[in-house]
């Protein structure tokens, strides 16, 4: 017993301690943080930007150009693996960038965007018909009659998948190593690779995203339940 | 004011709901549509205001060519309230916000200018307790009198009704018809798609049945209701009075 827990505090301290490898962690976690937070909002930006376009209809029902064109981004953005066009960002589309960083927020963000489009799509598809027809009887435009009564509506609809989808990109991060990037997931790696040990550095790290994604659920479900509060006032 | 010349709509699925249908509302004129279900006199209505965009035919408002794709509906629309079966308040906002929303945003009165005018419409109809209420704290009929205020706050030139009293448990169906028959006898030009005889008899200058997409008969209520000639009128009447 005695020498079992001896074992594991030595391999701890080699894991976290020694060499204050603790802090690689943290710059880790400060990268993946860091590209996450940034391609969600761009992400959100574009997702909400697509599926206002891919539900654009002409006068006679039809869709307009634009909506065809959203239509492929999110076909093409769907599927293929989000690795690969990490990739192809990082070696074709802006090869000449050194900033690995940006690269990985595009990157993402672009991907993001096309999950969130169908996400605010969906959201606002399930707001009545009535609503909006309510907007337009009045003499209200198109524009106004969103930016007013639907898509205060919508996001209420969409809370809880968009807080789903920054839970997935998240993690999906992990895969920044690629393009020499070192985020919690690479920093582990390293430090596996260098003690010759993997169990702590891995189960740690996994710790570590645990943490940060329980503590972003708590947060999503208090906004949640925030804007559900004003539903019944 | 409203004249509406061969008007046709066929919907993607194939579906002929209106196959010509003629008409001319006047000023002060309070048409009430009847008819059977699937008739297309919720089509023909919603075609009024261009929620339904007609495929063929044209309706003129105020002399304009309002089936013209090149003229801008937001503008007709300001003039022609409407009134639908689900009541269709906006559920984000409070009452006050639902009948001020579209004047101020569309910049035809002042936040403060708005706000009076509701209150004095919210009294009219005995409301005005209701004020900073949302919908979801509503009855029925208390939701569908606040419907017909947002909708007159715009200073409508015509209303619109489809099915107002439908989806209203019955003791609410009078409180919501006496406000529409204030509305009538105030002067406004109505079109009302119901199936409350009573009021057609009452509120009605003239009643339209219609089925399978055109209008079959029109006359003036007493002999609408008296003397109908068409079968299928008779029909029809025999089985709901």
């Amino acid at each position: 017993m005695q020498e079992w827990f001896e074992q594991v505090s030595s391999k701890f301290v080699m894991a976290f301690v020694e060499g204050d490898r603790w802090k690689l962690y943290i710059k880790g976690l400060g990268v993946t943080i860091e590209i996450a937070f940034f391609a969600a909002i761009l992400g959100l930006i574009i997702g909400t930007v697509v599926a206002l376009m891919r539900l654009s209809v002409k006068r006679d029902g039809r869709k307009t150009l634009w909506s065809r064109i959203a239509g492929a981004y999110i076909d093409v953005i769907r599927g293929t693996p989000s690795v690969l066009q990490l990739l192809i960002m990082w070696f074709i589309v802006m090869k000449s960038c050194k900033n690995g960083t940006l690269v990985a927020v595009l990157s993402f963000g672009i991907n993001s965007g096309a999950y969130v489009a169908e996400i605010v799509r969906a959201g606002i598809l399930a707001v009545d018909k009535g609503q909006s027809e309510a907007g337009r009887s009045l003499g209200l435009t198109k524009a106004q009659t969103m930016i007013y009564i639907v898509i205060p509506q919508a996001i209420k609809n969409v809370l809880p998948p968009i807080g789903n989808e920054f839970i997935v990109l998240l993690k999906e991060t992990a895969i920044v190593g690629y393009v020499s990037l070192t985020d919690l997931t690479r920093a582990a790696n390293q430090i596996t690779s260098r003690t010759l040990e993997a169990f702590m550095p891995l189960i740690g790290a996994a710790v570590i995203y645990f943490v940060i994604i329980k503590i972003l659920t708590i947060l999503l479900g208090i906004l949640e339940r925030r804007l559900r509060r004003s539903d019944n006032r | 004011m409203i004249i509406v010349k061969d008007l046709h709509k066929k919907f993607e699925d194939g579906n002929h709901v209106l196959r010509g249908v003629d008409y001319h509302v006047r000023q002060g004129e309070k048409i009430v549509v009847i008819g059977p279900s699937g008739s297309g006199k919720s089509t023909f209505l919603r075609c009024l205001n261009l929620l339904e965009v007609p495929t063929g035919g044209e309706i003129w408002f105020d002399g304009q060519l309002i089936t013209d794709p090149k003229i801008n509906i937001d503008k007709i629309r300001q003039h022609m309230g409407m009134v639908f079966q689900n009541f269709n308040l906006f559920n984000n906002h409070t009452v006050m916000e639902n009948i001020t929303l579209a004047p101020v945003k569309l910049k035809l009165m002042g936040r403060e200018e708005a706000g009076e005018n509701a209150l004095k419409l919210l009294e009219r109809v005995g409301l005005k307790e209701k004020a900073d209420s949302y919908p979801g704290q509503l009855s029925g009929g208390q939701k569908q009198r606040i419907a017909i205020v947002r909708s007159l706050a715009m200073n409508p030139r015509v209303m619109l009704f489809d099915e107002p009293t439908s989806a209203l448990d019955p003791e609410m169906v009078g409180e919501v018809l006496e406000v529409m028959k204030e509305l009538a006898e105030s002067g406004m030009t109505m079109v009302v798609v119901t199936h409350e005889m009573g009021f057609a008899r009452e509120v009605g200058t003239k009643v339209l049945f219609m089925d399978e997409g055109v209008i079959m008969e029109e006359n003036t209520p007493g002999e609408f209701f008296t003397n109908p000639k068409c079968p299928r009128l008779q029909e029809f009447l025999s089985k709901v009075l």
